[in-house]
């Protein structure tokens, strides 16, 4: 696969992380365009070959940081209710669970979501997660201990605190 | 289990459930899991909220990539914006030395017009005199008695830089900037985080007098232009800014509502 290509083939999935960051279409694009055009600059420059996919959530996670999160502590990004754009599933029931999940991902702090969900929905390994967020490989872990638990503590009930109704 | 096996920790039990592990391992944690309920109950409902997770998030791979992203055209934007500054700072360069008097100056079909224009001087403006160590104002206290009849001076029509406190940026400063199609006036924004925003106007000549609003993307800087009854307005900014957009819509409507 040529370099373009690949990076093209990526696209979908830091759409898809940055959605999750970010709860806003128009706000994930910017920041997808943004990190496409920084890894453009970059990709002739690239001296080894390695893992594009870790490369470009790198330069995402990097953009976000530097320039993205302070919009978004200072409340400016609209966040979109996640249930407008599920797709509804076959069952009833799972579509509840699906909006229940992505509810319990909201809740987490930032840092714990990241790892999430780099780990189990864009499976990179951890060293790869570590390498992104530039932390250690032992903070990976203890973030997923972290947020996998109250995750798991928020879908089976034990923790929802603050139940937003659903139209 | 023997005495010399490795203990199972909680790294082990996510390796797990993230098939990062090797066969021997994975057989261990299976064997711990089957005599730890606690932790089997644990490590299976990792398994199911991360499928319910994935499944929940599926949808957005398969969502159709805009075009704003189509990788082609990012290339063809960016060559085409790079020489398309390049063009733009040469004709910059060259207003100024028609300015000093240098006297000459040219022209070429291949120059931008109308919106493109206007925003192509405006981020150059706003790269020149905005960012970097210069911050040169010809006007640091702000009257606005004073900036309408100097607007009124330069562009021949008195403009009032929007009240934008409310959004968290004050008025910082202004200054004249010289352009292809006349003289501009570019009033600077700042907020207490974040860098300056810079609105520039100048009227337009001909081309695009009344144009709606259009993003403005290129690498070095973002923003959005439009022109109301022929004059031209074009905010900008260096970083991204989730609120850029709404803030354009707010200089439009107050700027509609005092012309």
């Amino acid at each position: 696969m040529s370099n373009l290509s690949e990076l093209e083939a990526n696209i979908p999935a830091l759409r898809r992380y940055a959605w999750a960051l970010l709860r806003n279409w128009s706000d994930a694009d910017d920041l997808v365009q943004d990190c496409l055009v920084r890894a453009l600059g970059r990709i002739d420059a690239r001296i080894s070959p390695g893992n594009m996919r870790a490369w470009l959530f790198t330069i995402m996670h990097n953009l976000y940081v530097s320039r993205w999160r302070r919009m978004k502590t200072r409340n400016e990004v609209m966040v979109e209710d996640a249930d407008a754009d599920l797709a509804t599933p076959a069952s009833q029931a799972a579509h509840i669970e699906m909006r229940e999940a992505l509810r319990g991902l909201a809740m987490l702090p930032e840092e714990q979501r990241q790892v999430l969900l780099l780990t189990t929905v864009e499976r990179l390994e951890y060293s790869e997660v570590a390498d992104i967020l530039g932390i250690p490989v032992g903070t990976v872990m203890s973030r997923l201990s972290r947020a996998r638990d109250r995750l798991r503590d928020f879908m089976e009930g034990r923790e929802r605190p603050v139940l937003r109704r659903v139209k | 289990m023997t005495v010399d096996e490795r203990p199972i920790r909680d790294d082990d039990l996510h390796a797990f459930v993230d098939g990062l592990l090797d066969s021997e391992r994975q057989k261990e944690v299976r064997g711990y899991l089957a005599q730890h309920p606690e932790a089997a109950a644990r490590v299976s409902a990792w398994q199911k909220d991360g499928e319910t997770l994935r499944q929940a998030l599926e949808w957005q791979l398969k969502k159709a990539v805009p075009a704003t992203l189509n990788i082609t055209r990012l290339i063809e934007g960016r060559d085409i914006h790079h020489r398309a500054f390049l063009r733009m700072a040469a004709s910059i360069a060259i207003a100024l030395m028609v300015g000093t008097g240098t006297g000459w100056m040219m022209r070429g079909p291949s120059i931008p017009s109308g919106i493109s224009a206007l925003s192509l001087e405006a981020t150059a403006a706003h790269r020149v005199f905005a960012t970097g160590p210069r911050h040169s104002t010809t006007f640091d206290v702000v009257d606005p008695a004073q900036l309408a009849s100097w607007t009124q001076q330069e562009l021949g029509r008195a403009v009032t830089p929007p009240d934008l406190t409310g959004a968290g940026y004050h008025l910082v400063g202004a200054r004249l900037a010289a352009t292809e199609h006349g003289p501009a006036c570019m009033f600077f924004y700042s907020s207490d985080r974040g860098p300056r925003i810079t609105l520039f106007v100048r009227p337009m000549e001909g081309r695009d007098m009344n144009a709606p609003m259009r993003a403005i993307r290129m690498p070095e800087a973002i923003g959005y232009a439009w022109a109301r009854q022929g004059l031209g307005v074009s905010l900008i900014s260096t970083d991204p800014m989730p609120s850029l957009h709404s803030l354009s819509n707010r200089v439009r409507d107050e700027m509609d509502s005092t012309t």
